[in-house]
């Protein structure tokens, strides 16, 4: 911090020092002359120091993709900035700097060796990307709260932390304290920590440790618990029939229903309430059990489909193998014959006899290709349609399932409409037994309130349950559709590839030919 | 014959008293009055036809056949014998009785049939019946265990003598005792030793006297083909044809006519047809040179051997063991042409079934009493309820078991069989046995009885004369170096050995044709005892193929080309001369870490043309792979300058082309990676080839040492625990000395001057005890002398030094200050001991004086005049 250097004046990271570096640390001798010659990009670079240089930002690293080891100990920087496309970084060294806080490494997942020696850290945080952390340097720092440590835990791979000359470090049982909390720790401020004071502090420490682990573990539950729901949900979605297996539906139906809420305080309302509920859930349910025998269905279609194409096409790789590895054979003892070959006309004809096994063997290999493009085109077109046969049947089975929960409506719309109809005479003539809410009571005015009260909730029923069809409709049809764009898409792409292969392999074969060709004519 | 007529006489006496007990039983068993009667009626009927019998029988005089019996009575040493040996107890007698009415009723009742054979004449010349000549008996080798080991015991153990009349039955039945003991028996002997062990180990066996063809009958097995050389059978694996699956592609359209297809397998039909006639045509005609002649004795010969039933350990069927050979048959055998009777050690059975047909129709239900007639009641075979005929019929036809109700069988005569563990190892007589089998000869051998662990010898001839020897296959056991198997081709004259685990290089199986080097030969090893995972080396003259299995650099081929070796005039060491390397091609499988792009398949470093090829691996959704080719010539630029890297050094062909790659830095360091790894692959080629000459050299000093090794358990041939015994032993023996030693007298050297024997005078004695007293005091003296003297010198030595020390402190190094120092402690320590033993002694010496002095009045020599004296 104090440092001889503090007077000169703070250095750029710009391209010239990087180069420098570059070049200075690239490979050496007869290496390194290549080197120059062609220059070094700096995403081939893998390692990079640039200790000493009065760096006072980071900056211009983002060409350094592949980049492993980065050392900027010994400069001024105040910030960790310019790190973010450092994604393969390993080893970090940033000690020996005026860092006040952690901060931008979130995207250095790949992280092993973490050095922030002798800065001004005062709370360590932000580190929760850096999974694969193991050795973490933040000694001579201004850390002054024991509880950092139990930040700390939650790095499974730690084994070395130093932590010296930090205020902390100063406490009583120190040492105890963090051999307690991080039980997995090796090495303690460059000490090995020996089994004795491990199993010391653990005895020390144990009630807090306990608890703590308690809280963490209940933790650890709650989040297992909240994933293993939403994994649930997300295939009730694959199925297209998530919140069907309850009574989601019938509450959303209920929930914006003003009017609907109001008649239930109907006497008798509740009962046929009761049993409209009964009734929906049920058909819910078997929509939902339909739904999900119907996903189990696609999905094995789906995957013996996968399979046949995949061993399909594996195959057919095999069969283009074996015929490479055959043409190779012979192409092979052709071209040594032919270097050993001193008459012209005679390498002429052994030319002209390899280009005709070239040429042989690309429309063998074009032969196979278009046989599979036309046996996987067959098998496609057969998949797509039975896909859509089931999808059809499913939507054409929901559907009917779906118009039973509308008839369901219809027939407790009009119970309804009875009963709102016999209580409104029961209330103009004044004798109504029960006691109604003052606003359910303000429906019964007249014959067309009342019939608009009823009619608007069921309105807004059917509204639902027309929403919910549709929702299911379209989202079914659309991964139908993408399913099979998908699969057309693909295969499209893998003839494109292996046609691709194909020629450039030939290309390649008949360029050497003739290379040869050339050269024996120079000869 | 005469044997026949004798007991034949012997019943007739026994009748009378069978008659006199059969009144006691009659009192026990209520139900016996009917049948007595009816029995006492049979059997005057019986008398009168055996008094026929007999008098026919006299008149007809057989002459005697040559006598050929190699093992006879004379041979026997009985006069060690038990005495159940000579005698029979009185409930054998009664058995013996029993036998002889039943044989009686049995040859009136079947006149045709030739007569039983009940009791033979044991060593002892006493006749017993054959069901106690079973002992079962279960032998404390766990290799006996099973049907087939025992059986093989048997034929190994015994040398096969042939019955004294190939047509009858012999006089004689041995126990197995004596015929363990002389290690000689006829079928019988062998039959009633392995049924013996049978029933011991739990199985329902059963002596069966029947015929057999001649083969069986005089253990010929020159017909026979050697059950080692018969190739089991290659299981035909049926490949499941998985169902085609929905969507499997269709294969492509078969354009070929199928006319044509069918005219070619026609055409080939027809020509597999005709091969196969021409080889079944053969196959007859052999077998037609091979048929022997007809058998005249056929059907008549008798022989004996063991019947298995199924039931009791598991046996899933019935079968025949043939004692001599050990070989099991099913009952349905053509060898076994019919049966007379069978016994076990608790009942006898005759067969009523008729053996027109050999023994193919015989049902062995013993509890049938239609097909089998048994001799005692106390059967354990159940009458089968199908069987069940009424009583009336049974009283009718033979209703003679009655009385034998209550009758048990007397256990068995033979003492216990035991066989010594020298004898189980040495198995064969003298350790040694030749079977010849049709075009093949088979030797025995007991272990270490050969010196280099020979134990078996197969010979595999090409004709039926046994003149061309097609294929030697030794066995080996105990040997040092694990050798196996070693299997010799005298066609191609190719040497096969093959190894147990646990040889030095890990070999398993090497196969040559000579120990030389650089000559054809394949060895494989053990890979998981071997560093390198090497499976396999194969070599011929100019090439090396290594197989490796299971190695970190995923290496698993390795093939060198040899060119032709340069021939140095001038230097002299032969030895040094390496042939020259050509072509090193190494294979590596996938290693999944790396992409395929990168992840080398196969490398070849052509040496002689200075050039390297690079083939990648495969992707897995691509055909073609990845290649590259490195020609390393230095080349010199116009200027003179060296050319490190020039693109037309490195032709690569890629998948997909990648920016690094075409980088002359990325290829330079590869070219450079690669020189090294070809320097790497030359000196392991180098080292193979030392491993082969090393192989070679321990491969012939094994074969001329051909140690065997010794269980550290075989107390008897492990000369190193023998030694160990010994010296035990020895340990014991001298202890024994010293203690008679310590009990020596300590007056002897003083009465040895006194002339010996001599009564002593009381002068004597006292001048004696004098003496003794006087002389242990002079040594006390000395020794706190000598002890004082070196306490004296120690203390002076140290007065020296010290004297040294003080004028020297000044000169001296701090070296030699530290070794004073330590002189002078170590000095202090050893006056110290010194001193106390000193006191020690002092203290001892009157204590030790007195103790003799007591010790001297008590010696038995002296004591009466002392006690006088005091």
């Amino acid at each position: 911090m104090n440092r001889l250097c503090d007077s000169m004046e703070p250095r750029v990271m710009d391209d010239d020092m990087l180069k420098l570096a570059v070049g200075e640390q690239g490979p050496q001798e007869e290496a390194g002359q290549l080197a120059k010659q062609e220059g070094i990009l700096f995403k081939d670079v893998l390692s990079l120091q640039l200790d000493f240089q009065n760096i006072l930002r980071i900056d211009n690293l983002w060409q350094f993709e592949n980049l492993r080891k980065l050392q900027l100990d010994n400069n001024i920087i105040e910030r960790i900035e310019g790190l973010e496309n450092l994604t393969h970084l390993v080893w970090l060294d940033l000690s020996f700097n005026n860092i006040e806080a952690i901060e931008g490494l979130d995207t250095l997942v790949n992280l092993e060796d973490l050095s922030l020696f002798s800065n001004r850290i005062s709370k360590i945080d932000s580190l929760d990307a850096l999974v694969k952390l193991q050795v973490l340097s933040l000694g001579n720092n201004q850390i002054g709260n024991m509880m950092n440590i139990i930040y700390l835990r939650r790095f499974k791979c730690l084994r070395t932390l130093s932590l010296s000359g930090n205020p902390i470090s100063e406490a009583e049982d120190y040492r105890m304290f963090i051999c307690a909390y991080l039980p997995d720790l090796v090495y303690l401020d460059f000490q090995r920590i020996d089994d004795h004071v491990a199993k010391l502090a653990e005895t020390k420490h144990q009630y807090s440790i306990d608890e703590l682990k308690h809280r963490e573990n209940l933790q650890q539950a709650r989040l297992e618990d909240e994933k293993a729901q939403r994994e649930e949900l997300e295939k009730h979605k694959d199925a297209f029939v998530e919140l069907l297996n309850g009574s989601f539906l019938f509450d959303s139906m209920y929930a914006e229903d003003v009017e609907g809420n109001k008649l239930s305080y109907l006497p008798s309302v509740g009962e046929l309430l009761e049993a409209y509920k009964d009734k929906f859930v049920i058909i819910c349910l078997n929509v939902f059990e339909y739904g999900m025998k119907q996903q189990e269905k696609r999905k094995t279609e789906l995957d013996t489909f996968n399979e046949c194409v995949h061993e399909a096409i594996q195959e057919n790789q095999q069969e283009g193998r074996r015929k490479i590895a055959k043409f190779e054979e012979k192409y092979l003892l052709g071209l040594s014959a032919i270097r050993e070959e001193s008459e012209l006309p005679n390498v002429k004809k052994m030319i002209m006899e390899c280009s005709e096994d070239i040429t042989e063997l690309s429309n063998t290999l074009m032969t196979l290709e278009m046989q599979l493009v036309e046996q996987l085109e067959e098998a496609i077109n057969m998949f797509e349609r039975n896909i859509t046969d089931l999808v059809g049947s499913f939507i054409e089975n929901v559907q009917s399932l779906m118009a039973q929960c509308r008839d369901l409506e219809n027939h407790h719309h009009e119970k309804l409409l009875e009963i709102s109809i016999n209580t409104l005479e029961k209330i103009l003539k004044g004798d109504l037994d029960e006691d109604l809410p003052d606003d359910v009571r303000a429906l019964f005015v007249d014959k067309d309130t009342v019939v608009n009260a009823v009619g608007a909730s069921h309105d807004i029923h059917l509204l639902k349950i027309d929403n919910r069809e549709d929702e299911l409709v379209t989202r079914i049809n659309s991964w139908c559709t993408h399913l099979i764009d998908k699969v057309h898409r693909d295969e499209i792409m893998r003839n494109r590839k292996r046609v691709k292969e194909i020629n450039q392999y030939i290309d390649h074969i008949q360029s050497e030919l003739d290379n040869l060709e050339w050269g024996d004519i120079l000869d | 014959m005469e044997v026949l007529r004798e007991m034949v006489e012997e019943e007739e006496v026994a009748e009378r008293e069978e008659a006199a007990e059969s009144i006691k039983w009659n009192e026990k068993v209520e139900k016996m009055v009917r049948p007595l009667e009816m029995r006492k009626e049979e059997t005057t009927l019986t008398q009168e036809t055996l008094r026929d019998l007999e008098k026919k029988l006299s008149e007809i005089e057989i002459p005697t056949p040559a006598e050929r019996l190699v093992f006879t009575t004379d041979t026997i040493d009985i006069s060690n014998l038990p005495l159940s040996y000579k005698t029979n107890t009185p409930k054998e007698e009664h058995l013996l009785q029993v036998a002889g009415n039943f044989s009686r009723q049995y040859s009136h009742l079947c006149p045709d049939r030739v007569p039983l054979f009940l009791n033979p004449l044991n060593e002892c010349e006493v006749p017993k019946f054959v069901s106690t000549t079973i002992r079962p008996t279960l032998m404390p080798y766990p290799d006996l265990y099973n049907w087939d080991s025992c059986a093989q015991f048997v034929s190994d153990f015994l040398t096969m003598v042939p019955l004294p009349d190939p047509l009858k039955p012999p006089s004689y039945l041995f126990s197995s005792t004596t015929v363990l003991k002389y290690q000689k028996g006829n079928c019988f002997d062998f039959s009633t030793l392995l049924c013996s062990m049978l029933i011991g180990a739990g199985y329902d066996a059963y002596c069966v006297n029947g015929y057999g063809s001649q083969d069986l009958c005089l253990m010929d097995l020159t017909w026979e083909v050697c059950p080692l050389t018969v190739k089991p059978k290659e299981r035909v694996k049926q490949k499941e044809k998985a169902l085609p699956k929905k969507y499997t592609i269709k294969p492509p359209r078969d354009l070929s006519s199928r006319f044509e297809q069918e005219q070619e397998i026609t055409k080939q039909q027809e020509m597999r047809a005709q091969e196969e006639r021409r080889l079944r045509e053969e196959e007859e005609r052999l077998l037609e040179a091979e048929k022997a002649k007809p058998d005249p004795l056929h059907g008549l010969r008798v022989h004996c051997w063991v019947l298995v039933l199924l039931g009791k350990r598991e046996v899933p069927e019935s079968f025949f063991i043939d004692p001599f050979t050990a070989r099991s048959y099913s009952t349905q055998d053509d060898h076994f042409l019919g049966i007379e009777s069978l016994w076990n050690h608790k009942n006898y059975w005759i067969n009523m079934q008729d053996c027109w047909n050999c023994c193919k129709d015989l049902v062995f239900d013993l509890g049938d009493p239609m097909r089998w007639e048994y001799m005692l009641l106390g059967t354990d075979k159940p009458y089968l309820s199908l069987t069940e005929v009424n009583d009336e019929d049974d009283a009718e036809n033979l209703g003679k078991e009655d009385e034998d109700k209550s009758f048990d069988m007397p256990s068995s005569w033979v003492d216990q069989i035991e066989i010594s563990p020298e004898a189980f190892e040495t198995r064969c007589p003298n350790g040694k046995k030749v079977i010849q089998y049709r075009r093949a000869k088979l030797e025995k051998w007991a272990p270490y009885l050969n010196g280099n662990g020979l134990v078996g010898r197969l010979t595999t001839y090409e004709d039926l004369e046994c003149t061309k020897i097609l294929e030697i296959k030794e066995w080996y056991q105990n040997r040092e170096d694990m050798l196996e198997l070693r299997q010799i081709q005298k066609g191609t004259g190719l040497n096969t050995d093959y190894f147990k685990p646990g040889h030095p290089q890990a070999l398993r199986v090497h196969s040559y044709k000579s120990l030389q080097p650089e000559m054809d030969r394949t060895m494989e090893f053990y890979e998981t005892a071997r560093v390198d995972g090497l499976i396999k080396r194969e070599e011929t003259p100019r090439t090396m193929t290594e197989y490796y299995q299971g190695r970190p650099d995923f290496l698993f081929y390795r093939h060198v080309d040899f060119g032709p070796r340069v021939k140095k005039v001038a230097l002299s060491s032969t030895e040094s001369n390496p042939r020259p390397l050509v072509k090193i091609t190494e294979r590596f499988s996938r290693n999944l870490a790396k992409p395929a792009d990168e992840d080398v398949a196969e490398r070849v470093f052509l040496i002689a043309e200075e050039r390297i090829q690079l083939r990648y691996h495969c992707r897995d959704d691509h055909i073609t792979a990845s290649k590259r080719e490195f020609l390393q010539r230095m080349e010199v630029d116009s200027k003179g300058n060296k050319i490190i890297m020039t693109p037309d050094m490195c032709t690569s062909f890629e998948v997909e082309p990648m920016e690094h790659t075409k980088k002359l830095l990325y290829q330079y360091e590869t070219m450079m990676h690669l020189k090294a790894e070809e320097k790497l692959a030359r000196h392991q080629v180098w080292e193979s080839e030392q491993e082969v000459l090393e192989t070679l050299k321990l491969r012939e000093e094994e074969e001329e040492a051909h140690t065997l090794a010794i269980s550290i358990y075989d107390t008897k041939r492990n000369e190193k625990s023998k030694e160990y015994r010994e010296a035990m032993e020895r340990v014991m023996h001298e202890e024994h000395l010293r203690q008679m030693e310590a009990q020596l007298d300590y007056l002897a050297p003083f009465l040895a001057q006194l002339p010996p024997g001599e009564k002593l005078t009381r002068w004597q004695v006292m001048h004696l005890k004098d003496e003794c007293l006087s002389d242990f005091k002079q040594r006390l003296i000395d020794k706190a002398n000598h002890i004082q003297a070196r306490f004296e010198k120690e203390i002076q030595e140290l007065q020296k030094k010290q004297q040294w020390y003080q004028e020297n402190q000044v000169a001296l190094t701090a070296e030699d200050e530290s070794m004073y120092l330590s002189y002078c402690s170590q000095t202090m320590f050893r006056i110290r001991i010194l001193e106390q033993r000193l006191n020690r002694h002092k203290e001892l010496a009157r204590l030790k004086y007195l103790a003799l002095e007591e010790k001297l009045y008590k010696h038995p020599r002296l004591a009466e005049y002392l006690k006088a004296s005091t």
